[in-house]
């Protein structure tokens, strides 16, 4: 970790998602006001000193909506790319320690999952179920495991040949103990790259959901579904707009830059770095 | 920032507000949300379809500005003393776009078309009630029905005369004509570039007589914003606006108000909260006018409109014959509303804010599809219903999982949709108690015995002032039991370019499209057209 | 010339065993799709509504019995599985069938009736838009990202490198409907730089086949550029760490002792090693090709694929739902596969790995 915090973009980025994350645990107590309070006098107000983000189309104050919002849009991030993670995990280590048969099957499971569109997939399990913040955690996690799977796969598989691993093998190592004390711990570094990568791509694909119609539920705000709001009117409202597809761009960015760094760091390849 | 640059493109210099006398040609260019399927609409039911082929096919009859009926492709029609039949006599020498005569065997065909049942239509009941049809001659059709039946004229304006000549030995489900026509109204199809736009042309041997604009373009844009920004950046002409960009973003862009009128339209359509009346405790009236009472419908009206609609108490035009005017909405009452609940048995026992009756919580869903004004409705209804002591939630779904899961399987508590505001009076098909199967549209379950008899009355009755008496009299009835509630009814608000001219300021009842064959160009004001 | 020392033994052998992986894989692509396709087809009919509810809409005219009919004729009031084997049955034939709605056209490919009239199929229609937009995304990505990695690879951790990495994810993390939206503001409405949606101008008909296809590829600028963007990332990215692989690789270090000029190390050895895994990511992106964007293609009012499928599933419309999908994942199984082999093909030493 400390190495991954001296790579200054990891750094930031870093930095980045702990502001958010801060900003998204402290929300009842920075916004100034309740996310849901309606108020049809206020309809659309430009920012000003008591609204700082303006107000949106029922006069809902969008400074304390983006900080309820960001907690939606971080938790559908962290729960999504969790289940994905988890079942790539297990699916992967089962493919890699048995191999033969059950390798096959699961890996040719990978091959029809990833051979459906991923974002056709979400669209039509979404429109069949009703899309509460749920199931949009859901189905992005069931539908984006693939990459784990493969990566754990490929490490198992590589582990398995070397020679500590060999060597407790021979030594009367249990499956359990080699799977759990040997195996995963050495094949997580990549998963946890790939993991901070995915939360990034999380985010993003609700905010595509929300612009369809089938992101998170009203009244609730996240922050596809406010920006979703403001495209109509990004002309004029642009406080809308602006303010929530920043906050995606900065989340997504500062995801996508710790994921980066980590990854420079810890690839065991990577030598070049120092 | 992006917002406040003020550089218009083109047309800068020229004034649009300047009148010109009346000229043929031009091209006026306008935007719809999809392509519709095919154009002939007994087959290809969609609002797309619709809007391009009534610019095509004519009908026998039509409404006019004021919605009352006059003839289309009919010179007269008449309706027999027993009220069974209904003979029409067509205009003289009238002609398809392809020359060929019009006559008597097309509206015949016609009528055949939408009753076989080999054509996949779902709007053949009305016209399967003729028991007999019949051509005397070339210009007259007579239809008889086996007893009067008052929604028969409406019907005959609601069907387009498609010609034999064309059509006839073809499978009507399925030929290229839908895609190809020819009809017998303003204009004809000049190109359909599938998946970016419809042409049409005038057509000279129009049985309605000439229309001024020489070609109508539709682009299919589904994209509401990018539709607005091809309308900043003058490339359509016209659009249907939203109430913030009719009443904020216009005003406030005052190179928009130079190029573009703004009109308000009586709407089409009203929106509504229904209760599921075989769901506890929606069978109790008291329930449900407690949560009529409880519910601001000029807060809804203000906050989703921009007060941009009128409320309704009655599911017609304001205005029109048919709404009973001794009849005011559900004022806006939270104490009443906590006093019928108190009433109906309902008070809060454990102090959670949510009221109960026998340990069972008023706690209710809320579901409606994916329509940003009846989210927004649901919304403002949560809010107003926590406050006298009701707890809702709100689901949005997705049209057909909306209808196929809880609709039609009848799972479900309340629902905020919409229902036209039907010109024709008859409301058979959503209030009488035998129309509650799966599929069918009373789902909310209405069932009042005088509800039936005066619809069966209204069908059988085609004086229009005994048909009114007893349709105030229907309203009546539901504004007391209160099986929904009337929420609003919104404007339409078409946005038009300047450079079009002739339209009727403010819109007729019947809206600012009714005579659009007379609205015209002047050549000054036109786009640079590149020639074809 | 210092190459990786490659070992092939027993070439025959090798080559044999590339073909019988090979035969393997393609007879492994039929129970797959048979899988994926019943897959599709449970969830897609397990789903609430059906074409008859979205047809005539809620329309009180419309009556049930009319609706009754329809499910009849479409098979809709059959088992699911029934309905499948019929499906199937159909596909065998590889006949796509005809769409649900009211038109009836042909899903994948037109057909011809009696008289000679031509009914273009839907896919055929949508396909070749989508594929121009995306195979032209795909070279501005190229196009960009190669310098831009190599770029970065040279200046690691220094200035340039920081700024591109920051510059491919922005460009990655922007929403691209919301950049859409902004652009086309800007460039259409205030500036008169650039059409704002559709694909054609009016009077494209009468314009001469160069002015056609400027106004075409002014109309699909937009589309392209938002569409590359998010995809620039991945692409320099890998260039740039493939590069920084072989760069501390030993024989370049070989090669740098025996004193060969730095451009020859950098671009006759390394950045051609280090584009030699780009063919697979370019092989896997082939089924990537017909898959348009929903977004993008509402927003940019463009008839491709993606809005053709989403108007399906939201229609209901189930031939053509199944359609797309069964033409996605067999060119994605064929994609895979054909990514296997070219990489196999260019580098010997995955060419073992492989088939392990």
């Amino acid at each position: 970790m400390k190495r991954a915090l001296s790579n200054p973009l990891a750094l930031s980025g870093f930095i980045i998602i702990s502001m958010i994350f801060l900003l998204a645990l402290f929300a009842p107590l920075i916004a100034p006001f309740d996310p849901d309070a309606i108020d049809v006098k206020a309809i659309l107000l430009e920012p000003s000193s008591s609204h700082l983000m303006g107000t949106d189309g029922l006069g809902r104050d969008v400074f304390s909506r983006m900080l309820y919002g960001a907690r939606i849009s971080l938790l559908v991030g962290l729960v999504a790319v969790g289940i994905a993670t988890f079942i790539g995990i297990i699916l992967g280590a089962i493919s890699g320690y048995y191999r033969g048969w059950v390798d096959v099957v699961i890996m040719r499971t990978v091959d029809v999952m990833l051979s459906i569109p991923t974002f056709f997939l979400i669209l039509a399990v979404i429109a069949f179920l009703t899309p509460s913040i749920w199931n949009i955690m859901i189905v992005i996690g069931l539908t984006s495991w693939m990459g784990v799977t493969r990566l754990v796969r490929a490490e198992f598989l590589s582990l398995r040949s070397r020679e500590f691993v060999m060597a407790s093998e021979t030594l009367g190592a249990t499956d359990k103990r080699l799977i759990f004390k040997h195996l995963l711990p050495n094949s997580l570094t990549p998963v946890i790259v790939s993991s901070v990568l995915g939360v990034a791509s999380a985010v993003l694909i609700e905010s595509g959901l929300s612009f369809l119609g089938l992101g998170v539920q009203a009244p609730q705000a996240s922050w596809g579904n406010i920006l979703t709001d403001g495209k109509e009117y990004i002309q004029f409202a642009w406080w809308l707009s602006l303010f929530p597809g920043l906050a995606i761009l900065i989340t997504v960015l500062g995801y996508n830059l710790f994921g980066e760094g980590l990854r420079d760091v810890f690839d065991p390849r990577s030598s070049r770095n120092r | 920032m992006l917002t406040s640059c003020g550089k218009t493109p083109i047309g800068n210099t020229v004034d649009f507000s300047v009148e010109y006398p009346p000229e043929d040609g031009g091209t006026m260019i306008d935007a719809t949300r999809g392509e519709p399927g095919g154009l002939i609409t007994m087959i290809a039911g969609e609002a797309a379809a619709s809007a391009v082929a009534q610019n095509i096919f004519s009908s026998l009859l039509r409404y006019d500005k004021n919605l009352e009926f006059e003839g289309e492709l009919a010179e007269s029609w008449q309706v027999s003393p027993d009220q069974k039949t209904i003979t029409f006599k067509l205009k003289p020498d009238l002609k398809w776009a392809d020359g060929k005569p019009l006559t008597s065997a097309d509206i015949l065909f016609t009528w055949k078309l939408v009753t076989d049942d080999k054509t996949r239509t779902p709007y053949g009941s009305d016209y399967k009630l003729v028991v007999r049809a019949e051509t005397p001659d070339a210009r007259t059709f007579r239809v008889t029905y086996a007893e009067p039946y008052a929604p028969a004229v409406n019907s005959w304006a609601g069907l387009q005369i498609l010609p034999k000549h064309l059509l006839q030995g073809q499978d009507i489900n399925n030929t290229p004509f839908a895609r190809n026509p020819v009809g017998s109204h303003y204009y004809k199809l000049e190109k359909w570039r599938s998946g970016e736009q419809i042409s049409l042309v005038r057509n000279p041997l129009s049985t309605q007589g000439p229309a001024r604009i020489e070609r109508l373009v539709s682009r299919f844009i589904p994209d509401e914003a990018s539709q607005f920004l091809e309308l900043m950046a003058n490339n359509i002409d016209t659009m249907i606006l939203n109430p913030v960009q009719y009443a904020r973003i216009f005003p406030a862009r005052p190179e928009l108000e130079q190029k573009f009128g703004l009109y308000k339209e009586l709407g089409n359509s009203y929106t509504y909260l229904g209760f599921n009346l075989k769901h506890k405790p929606f069978d109790d009236v008291r329930v449900r006018k407690a949560i009529n009472y409880a519910i601001n419908k000029q807060e809804l009206i203000d906050g989703v409109l921009l007060g941009l609609g009128e409320p309704v108490s009655s599911p017609y035009k304001p205005g029109t014959r048919w709404t009973n005017p001794n009849l005011a909405p559900y004022s806006y009452d939270p104490e009443k509303a906590r006093e019928l609940l108190r009433q109906a048995g309902f008070k809060d026992s454990n102090g959670d804010g949510i009221l109960e009756r026998n340990g069972k919580p008023l706690s209710f869903e809320i579901l409606t599809n994916q329509n940003k004004q009846r989210e927004m409705s649901a919304v403002l209804i949560q809010r107003r219903l926590k406050e006298v002591g009701i707890d809702v939630r709100i689901r949005v779904l997705e049209w057909a999982s909306f209808i196929g899961r809880f609709i039609k399987t009848g799972d479900f508590d309340m629902v905020v949709l919409g229902w036209s505001l039907a010109i024709d009076p008859d409301q058979y098909n959503i209030w009488h108690s035998s129309q509650q199967a799966p599929g069918q549209f009373n789902f909310i379950g209405y069932n009042n015995s005088r509800v039936d008899r005066l619809l069966e009355k209204g069908r059988m009755e085609l004086d229009p002032d005994k048909r009114m008496k007893i349709y105030h009299e229907f309203a009546q009835i539901l504004q007391e039991e209160s099986p929904i509630v009337y929420l609003f009814a919104g404007y339409g608000l078409p946005a038009i370019h300047k450079r079009i001219k002739g339209i009727d300021n403010p819109a007729p009842p019947a809206g600012i499209g009714h005579n659009s064959q007379e609205w015209y160009i002047p050549k000054p004001l036109r786009r640079t057209e590149i020639s074809q | 010339m210092v190459y990786p020392k490659t070992i092939t033994p027993h070439r025959d052998q090798s080559v044999n065993d590339m073909l019988k992986y090979l035969l393997q894989r393609l007879f492994w692509m039929v129970p797959l799709l048979i899988g994926i396709s019943l897959v599709s087809f449970l969830i897609i009919h397990l789903a609430p509504g059906d074409i008859t509810t979205t047809e005539s809409g809620f329309d009180p005219k419309a009556s049930e019995e009319s609706r009754q009919k329809l499910r009849e004729i479409y098979n809709l009031d059959k088992p699911v599985i029934v309905q499948y084997g019929l499906w199937l049955q159909r596909m065998v034939k590889m006949d796509f069938g005809t769409s649900f709605a009211s038109h009836q056209r042909p899903v994948f490919w037109q057909t011809k009736d009696k008289e000679g009239n031509v009914t273009p199929g839907m896919i055929q229609e949508a396909l070749p838009i989508t594929l121009l937009i995306n195979v032209l995304s795909l070279a501005l990505i190229l196009v960009i990202a190669l310098p831009l990695g190599v770029v970065s690879a040279l200046t690691q951790n220094r200035a340039p490198d920081r700024a591109i990495t920051l510059f491919v994810f922005v460009g990655f993390a922007i929403p691209g409907f919301w950049l859409a939206l902004l652009m086309m503001y800007w460039t259409g409405v205030v500036h008169d730089w650039l059409p704002i949606s559709g694909l054609h101008s009016q009077g494209a008909e009468s314009m001469n086949w160069f002015a056609r296809a400027l106004d075409t590829l002014k109309h699909l600028a937009l589309p392209v550029f938002i569409s590359a963007l998010s995809g620039l990332a991945g692409i320099s990215l890998f260039v740039r760490n493939g590069m920084l692989d072989v760069l501390h690789q030993d024989y370049i270090t070989t090669a740098r002792a025996k004193g060969l000029p730095e451009n020859t190390i950098v671009y006759g050895h390394a950045l051609r090693n280090a584009l030699l895994p780009l063919i697979t990511i370019l092989g896997l992106s082939i089924p990537g090709l017909i898959g348009g964007s929903v977004i993008a293609e509402s927003i940019f009012a463009i008839p491709g694929m993606g809005k053709l499928f989403y108007d399906a599933v939201l229609m209901r419309d189930f031939p053509v739902i199944m359609g797309i999908l069964t033409i996605g994942s067999a060119l994605t199984l064929l994609g895979n596969l054909l990514a296997d082999i070219a990489y196999a093909w260019a580098d010997p030493r995955v060419r073992r790995g492989v088939m392990q």
